[in-house]
């Protein structure tokens, strides 16, 4: 209280901007009723995160000053807020943020966080948060938690609302730092909405780690969230009367449930489940701690930086849920929200800002919802549950969103934390903003590098040393504050707890050498395995109610963070946050994994629940077909797990949900400016998933899994670049193309026609990896065709096709094709290199063959400049060949004729010239060829004359010097006649 | 021997492996720690080191175990690895674990102010390369496609990254860009090495003469290589002349290489080499070329040409020495023209176009006037032959002042 009292004056300005940042926030999460109820889901996972920060905070926090740890400020501040919301005291604590920010607002009027902020070693910090995150959150933030819990603590998270402006104080220093920081990664925003996802981890952990003391600060934050209701107006006060509502809170919870806070109880209780991921969420927390820290060293690996920004993250969006609440609640909702905007805009949160100002008009509604609001949390819930699944999605999201330049591998994930916020804004402001976010973090590249080297590292070795000789490397190379936090963290997993930083150490030395245990495993795990979600689920009944509730957030939150990360980002993320996932499993449990992949899934899904059931499931239906191209793309063996175990956690959360799926559709009806944004986040998140998806399918695809069986039987197919994975539906499999093959070689059409036709076979051939004599025959079909009509483009891509089928041993005209390849690299090449591998790979058995032969004479002749040769040969060249020496006739004869006027004089018969030059191919007495050699001569500069006798000569002297070589009549700007708009056209319409 | 080495001693030569090589690296003592590093020179010690390791197995638990080991584990770890499966040819292992150990050893280098240890950064550079040669080897027995190689080319890229700045290692670049060469024209994608020749060449932190001669003339060899490929003779002459000036005399495997380039070089612009060189460096493949040069005996040097083809494709220098055959045909003109001369030095100067055809096919040659007429066209194009040909009576006409001008150094106009 002390500490509120003293941070609410400082925080209040400050605060109040972060609180109304976050109370825009939650109204953005909007979703107001959904948000209710996932700001107590939102509030624990946010505890959870919290208490990461908190721990982080008390010690980083200050350190925070940097962006990662500022942002850790941020969201403890906002979790603050946010644990001030119901969930935030118990949550906080459960969450290791929340718990942190909690101890930290405890602390910082203790003076553990002036003793943050003076640490300043941002580094620690991170490390304490990295380590504050699993064991922090256990111990001291649990502790705090438990203190917090205790309804002081809470009083203070509910302060939050005044915490916020407390916080804000808190902040000054943090959120100041923070705000610059933090809300500079928009991310945080995002978190924020993402929160609600990263709370779910957070309750998750905090129900593994504090189960009983979460649950008994989820009873407080719900108490909280009841007085912010019952208080509701009194916004401000909310800090003390918090304070008193959560000692009371706990007594006043329940009078808060019947309203829409019981509702969120039994959203907990569903949210139990939730909690289980929260535990992995937790864990993640641990990561945002970690990212924080990572920041500031970069060296920790982009993994814990992710998760940490995610948790982070995730933990804002909690606190902002919690504040959205107040917010509607409060007036002061609406200045914080003002203040909040203002913030946002001032760094990526200005996206945030923007889908914050909407969470707040989202809050208008919600207010009146609160009670519907139940009906949200319910959602929330079911989102929740979903979230443990969402954590990891949403602490990568947060991640990357945070680390913007880290972006790539964490970003992914935050950007799905910020969608999932700006979803409830506006998905689209929110996703921009976080990914406006995601590029700033220039840091998380870095600890991504970092990271990357440390984990391969131990891939390779497992050693823990050797991850932390890697550490330590990146963390020297690091600049700025990181170093400490980073050396924290190197040290930690070689000297466990005693190398542990300063304050932080006792908290971060745990976390980190958890942290360093959970890298190793991470990677290991990360991806396939499924967490235990068991013993979360348990400790988390009590709390799931705020776990449903952040799960709705997060859910939100995820969508946007799907949304707003980029594809790779998300990929990146994923990676990271499977890691992270790993070790969030290991640390806390490995229930977490399981249940955030649930959640993403969840998510989604709740969103549709929640919003308008027709859109949202028009929408996911649309998504899920648009995936399911991505999917089959990505359909490896391991994507189908994930995707099994995602649906499974997803029924699992809809059988808890049940109840909540009730209050959801009420919600449905009531909000549908809620209704829609969640479909819009839906769809944000399917695409989210799919991304991931996709991401992970290009680490270890499965190229025989992606293999497509054709059904089509039409013969006639036209060729169209894929730009999805194939269907099935559209394509034709051996036997049609066997047969579509001859129609098309039948077929009286142009070469247009048929080439589209043979790249739509080879298109199917290469789709369902058939390579066989077919296979060949289509390609030299091609290839010929290509040949007869000069598309040197289209010949090329067959022969080096044909040349890699045939050194597979498949049969076919191997030897005429190079024969072709060879006059290709002769006349077209000019590369001697080439020419030189060309030749002396022919066979002995080649070198017989009547077309190769001919090509090499062919090719003496070219390179010796012997025209007279070279027409020779061209009049008696076998199969193609005379097609690919018409492409040269032109040069040769040029350099020929230049070759004449200067050697002849004084004069030469054109008659000679039209024989030696190919213009007459049989020796009859045909003046065409005569009149055609003197009409290229005259086109090409050359002085024709007709002499005394009436003959047709050449002045080579005279026309020595006026040869030229005109342009090319069918010549294209762009090179190639093929392209030619009339062919264009007639094409498009055929 | 490895069955009779007891545990014990398996555990001291480890240690004592260990041992000098902190050691080594703590005095920074380059010379001494190269044969450390040296796998493939299969010395005695290395093979008993090998054998030990593979009777003792747990070598990394020894690594650990003291402080002043497993600062360099990861040097040292896999190094061990790769000696063990070198041992028991399992070369693809080898390599694997051989290039994570070079990986390891390339950033403690980086950390290294000085370029203290540039010479066993050599024998790290030039193992890995013979290495990913031996588990290409292997891979291509086993039917699978040998990319190691490949994986060497581009690991030696990033060690020319590390030497290629400031200070006292760039000296060592040009050690690593030979030992690319060598991998790029191993693998026939010399168009990669124009990136490194680029940065060698123009970059200002490169004195080309302050690197050792030893890659000087290894450089000097490649380029030049590339040079031929690329038909420029002059260029090709200097740097080949180049190496072949500073190439050490005792050396004569070096030099014949060299020689394989330069001779066709130097036929091409008109050099002809005395028949004791081709002698002496067994280069005999070019003597019925010089011979056939020497006579304008276009059927010598066709045979010539199809007998050696093989060699002369794989070597690169057949499109060179195919070219020659316009030189033989000047000879072959120039000949004729003498005869001539001597019979009626009045009308020395005008070849009839019958006469080139007939001592074709006394050549064995058989081609007919049109042909024959391109070809004194394409003389007189080239300024191989000074002078005019008339059509219509079928006569070259020579210019009375030097009508066969000599190369001298300066390649055939194209």
């Amino acid at each position: 209280m002390m500490n509120q009292g003293g941070v609410t004056d400082t925080r209040t300005i400050l605060e109040q901007k972060s609180s109304l940042e976050h109370h825009t926030v939650d109204p953005s999460h909007a979703q107001n009723p959904s948000y209710y109820a996932p700001p107590p889901g939102s509030e624990p996972a946010s505890w959870t995160s919290y208490n990461h920060d908190q721990q982080s905070d008390p010690r980083s926090v200050p350190q925070a000053s940097a962006g990662t740890v500022s942002s850790s400020g941020a969201t403890n501040i906002e979790y603050a807020n946010y644990s001030a919301y119901p969930n935030n005291d118990p949550y906080g604590y459960g969450n290791t943020n929340y718990s942190g920010y909690y101890s930290s607002y405890q602390q910082q009027p203790n003076q553990p966080y002036p003793q943050q902020q003076p640490s300043q070693t941002y580094g620690q910090p991170a490390g304490a948060y990295q380590s504050t995150g699993a064991p922090h959150q256990p111990i001291s933030t649990f502790q705090n938690a438990g203190s917090y819990a205790g309804p002081t603590s809470y009083s203070t998270t509910y302060y939050n609302p005044g915490d916020y402006q407390t916080s804000g104080g808190y902040p000054s220093a943090n959120y100041n730092n923070t705000q610059t920081n933090s809300w500079n990664q928009g991310s945080y925003a995002n978190y924020g909405h993402q929160y609600p996802n990263y709370t779910a981890e957070s309750n998750g952990a905090y129900n593994a780690q504090s189960a009983p003391a979460t649950s008994v600060q989820y009873q407080q934050d719900y108490k909280q969230w009841a007085d912010y209701y019952s208080q509701t107006e009194v916004t401000c006060a909310p800090g003390t009367e918090n304070v008193a509502s959560t000692s009371t809170s706990n007594l006043a919870p329940p009078p808060v449930a019947a309203s829409g806070y019981s509702a969120p109880n039994s959203q907990q209780l569903s949210a139990s489940t939730a909690p289980s991921s929260w535990r992995p969420e937790s864990g993640l927390s641990e990561l945002p701690s970690v990212q924080s820290s990572a920041p500031v060293n970069n060296v920790h690996e982009g993994y814990w930086k992710q998760g940490g920004q995610g948790f982070q993250n995730y933990t804002v969006s909690s606190m902002q849920s919690n504040f959205q609440k107040p917010l509607d609640l409060n007036p002061i909702s609406g200045s914080f929200q003002n203040q909040q905007k203002p913030e946002v805009p001032q760094q990526p949160y200005v996206p945030y800002a923007t889908s914050h100002q909407v969470a707040q008009t989202y809050h208008p509604l919600p207010p009146p919802p609160p009670q519907t609001a139940a009906p949200p949390f319910d959602s929330a819930r079911v989102s929740n549950v979903q979230i443990p699944t969402n954590p990891r999605i949403s602490l990568n999201l947060p991640a990357s969103l945070p680390k913007n330049s880290n972006a790539s591998v964490g970003g992914t994930k935050p950007a799905y934390i910020g969608v999932s916020l700006p979803k409830i804004n506006d998905n689209a402001s929110s996703h921009a903003a976080a990914e406006s976010s995601l590029k700033p973090g220039m840091l998380p590249k870095s600890l991504r590098g970092y990271v990357e080297r440390a984990l391969s590292r131990c891939k390779d070795d497992r050693q823990m040393s050797a991850c932390q000789d890697i550490l330590k490397e990146v963390i020297t190379k690091a600049s700025t504050d990181g170093t400490l936090s980073t050396r924290d963290w190197d040290t930690e997993p070689l000297f466990p707890l005693p190398n542990v930083d300063l304050i932080n150490n006792d908290s971060t030395t745990p976390s980190s050498l958890i942290k360093s245990r959970r890298s190793p495993s991470r990677r290991t795990k990360s991806r396939w395995e499924p967490l235990p979600e068991e013993k979360p689920v348990e400790k988390q009944l009590s709390f799931t109610p705020s776990n449903v509730k952040h799960s709705g957030p997060s859910s939100n939150n995820e969508r946007d963070k799907q949304v707003s990360t980029a594809r790779p980002e998300n990929k990146e993320n994923k990676f990271s946050n499977l890691k992270f996932y790993l070790g969030n499993q290991k640390e806390t449990n490995k229930a977490g994994l399981r249940p955030a992949k649930r959640q993403h899934v969840g998510d989604g899904r709740i969103g549709l629940n929640d919003g308008d059931s027709s859109s949202d499931s028009d929408k996911e239906q649309s998504l899920t077909a648009y995936y399911a191209g991505a999917i089959a793309l990505a359909d490896s063996p391991e994507e189908r797990k994930r995707r099994e175990s995602r649906s499974k956690r997803f029924e699992r959360n809809q059988g808890s949900r049940s109840a909540p799926i009730l209050t959801k559709t009420k919600n449905v009806g009531g909000g549908n400016l809620y209704t829609r944004r969640a479909s819009a986040s839906v769809l944000a998140n399917s695409n989210s998933l799919d991304d991931g998806a996709a991401s992970r399918a290009v680490e270890d695809i499965d190229w025989d899994s992606l293999t497509v069986k054709g059904t089509c039987q039409e013969i006639e197919k036209r060729y169209l670049r894929l730009t999805s994975a194939p269907d099935p539906a559209t394509v034709r499999p051996e036997e049609v193309l066997e047969k579509a093959l001859v129609f098309v070689q039948d077929s009286p059409k142009n070469y247009l026609y048929k080439c589209d036709q043979l790249k739509s076979i080879r298109q199917d051939l290469t789709v369902q990896r058939i390579r066989n004599e077919l296979t060949v025959k289509v390609y030299e079909t091609h290839a010929r065709l290509a040949i007869e009509v000069g598309d040197l483009s289209e010949y090329n891509q067959c022969q080096s096709q044909l040349q890699t089928l045939y050194a597979e041993g498949i049969k076919g005209q191997d030897m005429e094709f190079s024969a072709y390849n060879l006059l290709c690299v002769i006349l077209h090449s000019n590369n001697n290199r080439d020419l030189l591998s060309a030749m002396s790979r022919l066979s002995v058995e080649a070198r017989k063959d009547a077309g190769v032969k001919h090509a090499l004479a062919v090719r003496a002749a070219v390179t010796s400049g012997n025209y007279v040769l070279f027409f020779k040969l061209y009049k008696d060249a076998p199969n193609l060949n005379t097609c690919l020496m018409d492409l040269y006739v032109e040069k040769m004869r040029y350099a020929a004729v230049k070759c004449m006027t200067r050697s002849y004089r004084p004069t030469l018969p054109v008659s000679y010239v039209t024989q030696v030059l190919g213009f007459q191919l049989t020796d009859e007495k045909d003046t065409s060829g005569l009149e055609e050699c003197t009409e290229w001569l005259k086109a090409h500069g050359a002085c024709v004359a007709t002499d005394n006798s009436g003959e047709m000569m050449l002045d080579a002297k005279a026309s020595m010097a006026s040869l030229f070589m005109p342009e090319p009549d069918d010549a294209v700007a762009h090179g190639d006649a093929s392209l030619a708009v009339n062919d264009f056209l007639t094409r498009s319409l055929s | 021997m490895a069955s009779y080495m007891s545990m014990g001693e398996a555990h001291r030569r480890i240690t004592d492996y260990l041992n000098r090589f902190v050691d080594v690296i703590s005095y920074q003592d380059g010379t001494s720690l190269k044969p450390l590093l040296s796998l493939s020179s299969e010395s005695p010690s290395f093979l008993a080191l090998a054998d030990a390791l593979n009777l003792f197995q747990d070598a990394n638990r020894l690594i650990k175990q003291a402080d002043k080991y497993s600062q360099y584990a990861e040097i040292v770890a896999p190094l061990f690895r790769a000696m063990q499966s070198y041992r028991v040819g399992h070369l693809v292992e080898s390599y694997q674990a051989f290039e994570k150990s070079a990986n390891a050893f390339i950033q403690e280098f980086r950390n290294w102010e000085s370029a203290w240890a540039l010479e066993a950064l050599y024998v790290v550079v030039y193992e890995i390369r013979i290495l990913a040669e031996k588990a290409d080897r292997e891979l291509a027995s086993n039917g699978k496609t040998p990319e190691k190689l490949k994986a060497a080319g581009s690991f030696l890229m990033k060690v020319f990254g590390v030497l290629a700045g400031k200070g006292p290692k760039r000296v060592g670049a040009l050690y690593v860009t030979c030992q690319l060469f060598k991998v790029y024209f191993k693998l026939g994608t010399v168009h990669l090495c124009r990136s490194v020749i680029r940065s060698i060449e123009t970059a200002r932190i490169f004195d080309f003469e302050e690197f050792p001669v030893r890659d000087k003339v290894t450089y000097m060899y490649y380029t030049g290589r590339l040079e031929v490929l690329n038909e420029n003779f002059p260029a090709a002459d200097h740097k080949l002349s180049y190496a072949l000036k500073h190439c050490d005399p005792q050396s004569e495997a070096n030099i014949r290489m060299i020689l394989k380039y330069l001779v066709p070089v130097k036929l091409s612009i008109g050099i002809l080499p005395k028949k004791a060189l081709l002698e002496k460096y067994t280069l005999v493949e070019y003597s019925d070329i010089v011979l056939a040069m020497k006579r304008g005996d276009l059927r010598l040097l066709r045979h010539a040409l199809e007998e050696h083809e093989d060699r002369f494709l794989r070597s690169g220098v057949y499109l060179v020495l195919e070219k020659l055959e316009l030189q033989v045909y000047q000879r072959l003109v120039k000949k004729i023209y003498i005869i001539q001369k001597q019979k009626d030095p009045s009308k020395a100067h005008q070849i009839k176009l019958e006469m080139i055809v007939k001592a074709l096919k006394w050549l064995e040659m058989e081609m007919d006037l049109d042909e024959v007429e391109c070809i004194m066209s394409i003389l007189i194009y080239k300024n191989l032959v000074k002078g005019y040909f008339a059509h219509k009576s079928k006569v070259a006409v020579l210019s009375k002042q030097d009508p066969f001008p000599k190369l001298n150094g300066k390649p055939i106009n194209s």
